[in-house]
């Protein structure tokens, strides 16, 4: 099959505004090769001659193709360091607001979700303990939470393989992983014990109150998934395990700008991160 | 005209068609557009890169013009200096006191005529129309 | 090691009682009414609280949990609490409304031919909006019906707006006459083309690109 013409600049548009109004992701010009190198991916697996026959099947979601398209553009997979940018942005920034604004003495609360296999709250735990000097001053706790009870025992258990951790350096793996051999490597026992697991319903109204409130919730690559009630209701959801000047961290390219209006948006030099006001102010 | 000289405009509407035509105005009279569909992404777009000038839509989703305008007044100079152009329909006479309440400085009305948008466009970017 | 892990205790608190929660829906403090809000929620008993307590709040944060909750029971009660706010003086509370009937378009569907028909152009613009994430074809008859008989441009460049995205075939002759009837508004013609363009692009075999 030959290789389908470049998109037109409107058909690109159409593109990135329909993605936008049905899962939040947001395209730039800038990634506009890369998202015709998935469309035409898509459109040869789905055998679409033209754009506008597979965008037809796109609106009309034939087959879950909006999941498979969305599968493609965010790389559904997780390892080890995964959008570094964030956890630098963790340490050079976020952490920095939250002690200044809370009580000394109380601790600092990080919640994964979803955290599916567990390589997010272990990398985060695995972050703060080498590039955060001020890691041993602060009780940190972190927990990863997922609606999949069994990734949560897969995190729990904590083995890994190859490509979970192809982004940590080798230095990185022996300090804290135990290799098995055959390519298998089990995380220390003293980071399973200190990083707690527990499941969640993100799009169930109220369903996760009981996890309390967190400084910084990391929330990657899954309200793209949800329909517009749902969404709504995670966002709220989160709002309510948030701090007041508690921060939200979505994945690359997921915008909130068009799931809810309750946080302010921050800029960071490594991340543009979401933030719960401080107070509530009446406009 | 090169590209890094271009008066910067961000235009802030939900419908597609009217940031087209507005894009298509305002690049044939030498200006560098951006595009957003809402307050929440143009405060987004705002924090990643400067403008010289805002065209804004009252009635969006999610955020709508004015909330925006207000949220943009209360942020750090020189963001919060940006000025803005308040573009809404005809009949909402109440949004004309509310847009100048939030930091509007012009309020037209849709639909918007060439003319006018390359006027009010060369005044806020202090090009000579 | 300064990780901690703090394992829960071992029975949850025990939820609020619902009158508690009505009251709360008065509360001073917005952080009360915000989760009273939420709470009464997961009962579609509550639709006349919530949609009182919707009338009274000034708190855009509590506003948007009230719409959430009212979006999501989707009762007729429900939707007919969240109706009358795209008529508000107030944008951000009309952008609420139309969020909140946007996340529930088959719900409002049995309103929308009222609704289209409504004297208040802003009432019929932000109409449109709900119309384009019903289904295509539902989608098409119902801004077509509009379009036909509606004088208001800015109405018109709604219903263009919305065919642009989810419109078929059926629309193109409805457009060309809209587009006669407008020949003097740039806006409206320049919208008229593109919508049409798209349409006919979608509808051809081969697709939208030109030769």
């Amino acid at each position: 099959m030959n290789s389908p013409d470049p998109a037109t600049e409107q058909e690109f548009q159409r593109l990135c505004e329909f993605l936008y109004r049905r899962t939040g992701l947001l395209f730039t010009e800038t990634k506009r090769y890369y998202v015709e190198r998935r469309m035409f991916e898509r459109m040869s697996a789905t055998g679409s001659g033209s754009f506008a026959n597979y965008f037809a099947r796109l609106r009309s979601n034939v087959n879950g193709e909006v999941e498979q398209l969305i599968n493609a553009l965010t790389v559904n997979e997780t390892y080890f360091y995964r959008e570094e940018h964030q956890l630098q942005c963790l340490t050079s920034d976020l952490l920095k607001e939250r002690l200044k604004a809370k009580p000394r003495g109380q601790g600092i609360r990080i919640w994964s979700v979803p955290c599916s296999t567990g390589e997010e709250p272990y990398s985060i735990a695995i972050w703060l303990l080498e590039n955060w000097p001020e890691v041993d001053h602060h009780h940190i706790e972190i927990i990863g939470s997922d609606i999949d009870t069994r990734v949560i025992e897969a995190a729990r258990e904590g083995y890994f393989g190859k490509r979970a951790l192809m982004r940590l350096s080798p230095d990185l793996v022996a300090k804290y992983f135990i290799d098995l051999g055959d390519e298998q490597w089990r995380i220390l026992d003293s980071l399973r014990e200190s990083v707690r697991f527990t499941p969640v319903n993100l799009a169930e109204p109220g369903g996760t109150g009981l996890h309390g409130k967190f400084d910084v919730i990391f929330c990657r690559n899954v309200l793209i998934y949800f329909d517009d009630a749902s969404r709504r209701a995670a966002a709220e959801n989160l709002y309510e395990n948030l701090e007041p000047g508690g921060f939200l961290c979505l994945g690359h390219s997921e915008s909130m700008s068009r799931i809810s209006p309750l946080f302010d948006v921050c800029r960071y030099s490594d991340a543009i991160v979401y933030q719960r006001p401080l107070e509530t102010r009446n406009a | 005209m090169p590209e890094a000289q271009k008066a910067r405009a961000l235009v802030v509407d939900d419908a597609g068609l009217v940031r087209a035509y507005y894009r298509d105005i305002l690049e044939r009279h030498g200006y560098h557009v951006e595009e957003a569909l809402n307050g929440v992404e143009a405060m987004e777009k705002l924090l990643q890169a400067s403008f010289d000038f805002i065209i804004l839509d009252v009635n969006m989703p999610r955020m709508d013009g004015i909330t925006f305008l207000k949220t943009l007044r209360r942020q750090a100079l020189p963001l919060a200096s940006i000025p803005a152009i308040v573009v809404s329909t005809e009949s909402e006479t109440h949004d004309i006191s509310d847009a100048r309440a939030a930091g509007a400085n012009h309020y037209l009305i849709k639909p918007l005529r060439e003319g006018s948008l390359v006027q009010y466009a060369a005044l806020l970017s202090g090009k000579a129309a | 090691m300064p990780l901690i892990r703090k394992d829960p205790e071992d029975s949850p608190p025990s939820p609020p009682v619902s009158s508690d929660l009505i009251a709360d829906l008065q509360s001073p403090s917005s952080e009360a009414r915000w989760s009273a809000a939420r709470q009464l929620a997961k009962d579609r008993a509550n639709v006349g609280h919530l949609g009182r307590a919707l009338g009274k709040e000034a708190d855009p944060r509590v506003r948007e949990a009230l719409f959430t909750g009212l979006a999501q029971i989707q009762t007729p009660d429900a939707i007919a609490a969240i109706l009358p706010h795209i008529r508000s003086d107030d944008a951000a509370m009309r952008a609420g409304a139309l969020d909140a009937l946007g996340a529930a378009p088959q719900a409002v569907e049995n309103s929308i031919p009222a609704l289209l028909r409504d004297p208040d152009p802003d009432v019929r613009i932000l109409v449109c909006d709900i119309v384009r994430r019903l289904p295509g074809p539902i989608a098409t008859r119902h801004l077509c019906a509009l379009l036909k008989a509606e004088t208001h441009p800015n109405v018109c460049g709604a219903a263009v707006e919305a065919l642009s995205e989810v419109g078929n075939e059926t629309a193109l002759p409805v457009l060309a006459k809209c587009a006669d009837r407008f020949a003097s508004e740039p806006f409206l013609l320049f919208s008229i083309n593109t919508a049409s363009e798209r349409i006919t692009g979608d509808g051809r075999p081969g697709g939208s690109q030109s030769a």
